[in-house]
């Protein structure tokens, strides 16, 4: 069967039901007025996108020589840097860091969605907290992200006034300045009695060793700050050789994720420390005593060697291309697998490896090419999507 | 390749690959049936530049019933596969299949062949000379290309520039959007030696069009909708509008965000209407939804698929006095009034 018959309805139900179209209408508007906002004010970032497409195109073809560069910054920075080939080993290294029975605060990471973190951080006996209020949602919802920067883009906020109702048991209105208060008060102790938070970067420098974080919530700086240990989940594609490299990476980002600035980017490059007494060093002052940092390969090394799909690598994750996309506009992440549009497709077949949703992907697509009018790394994701067909028609 | 042996590839398109090739046009009809646009026009015997009419309009009277049918299958929740559909639903709704193989053969007024005349007389009028090569004219093969199958395209591919060459082809120009990228990128990329010359209708008529030369019969707003193979695909957006400028009546009139490189896709891409046409309708409503905020008139678009899309967009949200036309009809009517 090429199109699957869950898929094919799933994808028709979210078609047919209109909420997730006139939730995307309003966040599709919104998201070319910023964007064309923030391009305006600053007009270069069109030219650092071509400088960072030549940064990642000379990049991903060296990643397993930039995951070993980093391990050696980050070890000389006092932190640990383990390589995972597959996700079962990037798996296993995070559950025997963590242990069980322990409290773990999240912030939202694409690639933990991929490997399943949580689910994997749960069945050992742990409490995990998804600290991005997106992301919080969709957890207690019990529901799959639908937006790599929006998970819970489909939900209406009388859906989550309900929810939040439910959780705490007083009825909310549905004010999205309650709810957010609600979230706050939620999670804010979680913050402080965690044994461990974990996190994804933007992008890493492998001269220094440096983690990009960038988020407006805040969710980041506690989640990697106030837990005495620190474990960040990272895939190999997001490395670049130099902090220079590394900070027009996460500006371009930005700019393509619809802003000027965000509140915060946080740059991590090993655990908390101090020589205040005596000029000795000492781990673990007010930051986390262990930073751990995991690169995860599972396909990524094997898919930079494709000549056409490779270029699914580039990507920065600014989702700018889903909000372009017909398609999305209708189903939300529905048109997804852990990643979500035609690019998604290329990541279901080769990183994630489920041909089924690949193939159902791949014939989704419109092949209308606008998201790579949009994409800063100006990514040919029909030119992709006909490369992934090939494959899936004349094996 | 044998039919079962596409298990991955959807059987909508499985289905027109497999008239491609069996019958060297997407429908399966048979020889007859093409051509037949073209009746008493008169083209130049000297095939060196010849006009390349394509599937797409000239079965469109065909197409427009067809996609109609998975539609309502799909609707209700039937399986939307184009041989399914075509095999087991019509009878028990009432829909003669065959009936409608008859009607494209008889039919010449009325449906989106006129496009091709149409095209045809601009291009006269602006003195470009071409033969036609009739029922000789190969097909392009695209959908095969678009499904995955890009063997059989490469083969297809083959076959059609050896006739080309054998009726001395040197310069092919194209009305159909993805017939017109085919044989100008895809050919390129696939066939050894290809040396023809693949130009557009409307790269013609840009290149030659002079002020006053098409007066359009009243004052109309007119908002262009971009293909996407002729668009983004092959860049031409700035040709369409300076054309549409030269028109004296008309006002030309763009969508706030989504016209030219940023167009929106009428849900026909990458032939999505038989793989999903429910969802293929909602994304053409919505289509027109935008072109309709302008104020435009008239929607004028050059793709057959655009065409057939927009119609459908228009027609379920009962906007009828606005009209859907092709931008070589605009450019035919517009001539008559000199």
């Amino acid at each position: 069967m090429s199109i699957s018959k869950d898929y094919r309805k799933e994808l028709k139900d979210a078609a047919g039901s209109g909420r997730i179209r006139l939730a995307l209408s309003r966040a599709i508007k919104s998201y070319r007025v910023n964007t064309d906002n923030a391009l305006k004010k600053f007009p270069h970032t069109l030219k650092m996108a071509e400088d960072v497409k030549l940064i990642k195109e000379a990049s991903i073809p060296h990643m397993a020589e930039l995951a070993r560069k980093a391990g050696h910054s980050i070890e000389e920075n006092k932190g640990k840097a383990y390589i995972a080939k597959t996700a079962g080993d990037a798996l296993k290294i995070i559950g025997e860091i963590v242990g069980k029975n322990r409290l773990v605060v999240k912030a939202k990471s694409m690639t933990a969605e991929e490997i399943q973190l949580r689910e994997h951080l749960e069945e050992a006996g742990n409490e995990v907290y998804e600290t991005d209020l997106g992301e919080f949602i969709i957890q207690k919802l019990g529901q799959r992200p639908m937006h790599i920067l929006s998970p819970a883009i489909h939900v209406p906020r009388e859906d989550v006034a309900r929810l939040f109702s439910q959780i705490t048991g007083q009825k909310l209105e549905p004010d999205i300045d309650t709810l957010v208060a609600t979230a706050r008060e939620l999670l804010r102790e979680k913050f402080f009695k965690a044994d461990v938070g974990i996190s994804s970067a933007n992008v890493v420098s492998a001269d220094t060793g440096t983690l990009f974080l960038i988020e407006n919530e805040g969710n980041i700086r506690l989640a990697t700050g106030a837990p005495p240990v620190h474990i960040a989940l990272v895939g190999m594609e997001k490395l670049v050789p130099t902090l220079e490299d590394a900070f027009k990476v996460s500006e371009v980002t930005w700019r393509y994720a619809n802003y000027t600035v965000p509140s915060y980017v946080s740059m991590i490059s090993g655990p908390s420390k101090t020589g205040d007494i005596e000029k000795v060093t000492t781990y673990g002052v007010h930051g986390p005593k262990e930073f751990h940092v995991i690169f995860l390969d599972d396909g990524r090394t094997n898919l930079a060697k494709d000549p056409v799909l490779r270029q699914a690598l580039y990507c920065l994750r600014c989702g700018g291309c889903l909000y372009e996309c017909p398609v999305f506009g209708l189903t939300a992440g529905y048109f997804g697998d852990k990643y979500f549009a035609g690019i998604g497709a290329v990541w279901a077949a080769e990183v994630t490896r489920n041909m089924e949703k690949a193939t159902s992907m791949a014939y989704t697509c419109l092949t209308c090419g606008r998201c790579k009018v949009r994409c800063p790394m100006k990514i040919d994701v029909p030119e992709m999507i006909l490369a992934l067909r090939k494959a899936i028609a004349e094996p | 390749m044998k039919k079962n042996e596409r298990k991955l590839v959807p059987p909508g398109l499985s289905y027109i690959a497999d008239n491609i090739r069996d019958s060297d046009n997407i429908l399966g009809l048979p020889v007859e049936a093409r051509a037949k646009w073209a009746e008493g026009l008169v083209f130049s015997s000297d095939r060196s530049t010849s006009f390349f009419a394509g599937c797409g309009y000239q079965y469109s009277s065909m197409l427009e019933p067809l996609v109609t049918l998975v539609r309502t299958a799909d609707r209700m929740s039937i399986n939307p596969d184009l041989p399914v559909v075509l095999a087991g639903i019509p009878k028990k709704m009432g829909i003669d299949v065959a009936g409608i193989y008859t009607k494209v053969l008889s039919r010449d007024e009325g449906n989106d062949s006129g496009v091709l005349r149409d095209a045809v007389r601009v291009l006269k009028h602006l003195g470009v000379e071409m033969a036609y090569l009739g029922r000789d004219e190969p097909c392009c093969g695209a959908p095969l290309y678009h499904t995955g199958l890009q063997r059989e395209f490469a083969v297809n591919a083959d076959k059609a520039f050896k006739r080309f060459r054998s009726l001395g082809v040197k310069k092919i120009i194209g009305i159909v959007p993805s017939c017109t990228y085919a044989l100008r990128s895809l050919f390129t990329r696939t066939v050894p030696g290809y040396d023809i010359e693949v130009s557009h209708f409307i790269e013609e008529v840009a290149g030659k069009i002079k002020p006053g030369q098409f007066r359009y019969p009243g004052n109309i707003k007119v908002a262009y909708h971009d293909p996407c193979q002729l668009g983004r695909y092959m860049g031409l957006i700035d040709q369409p509008r300076q054309v549409l400028r030269a028109i004296e009546n008309v006002e030309p009139v763009e969508p706030e965000w989504t016209s030219g490189e940023w167009s929106t896709c009428c849900g026909g891409g990458g032939g999505f209407e038989v793989v999903f046409p429910d969802m293929s309708q909602t994304l053409a409503e919505g289509r027109v939804k935008e072109l309709l905020d302008t104020g435009a008139d008239i929607l004028v678009t050059q793709c057959p698929g655009c065409l057939m899309q927009l119609k459908s967009g228009l027609k379920a949200l009962k906007k009828d006095k606005v009209e859907v036309v092709d931008l070589a009809t605009l450019l035919a009517r517009s001539m008559n009034t000199k």
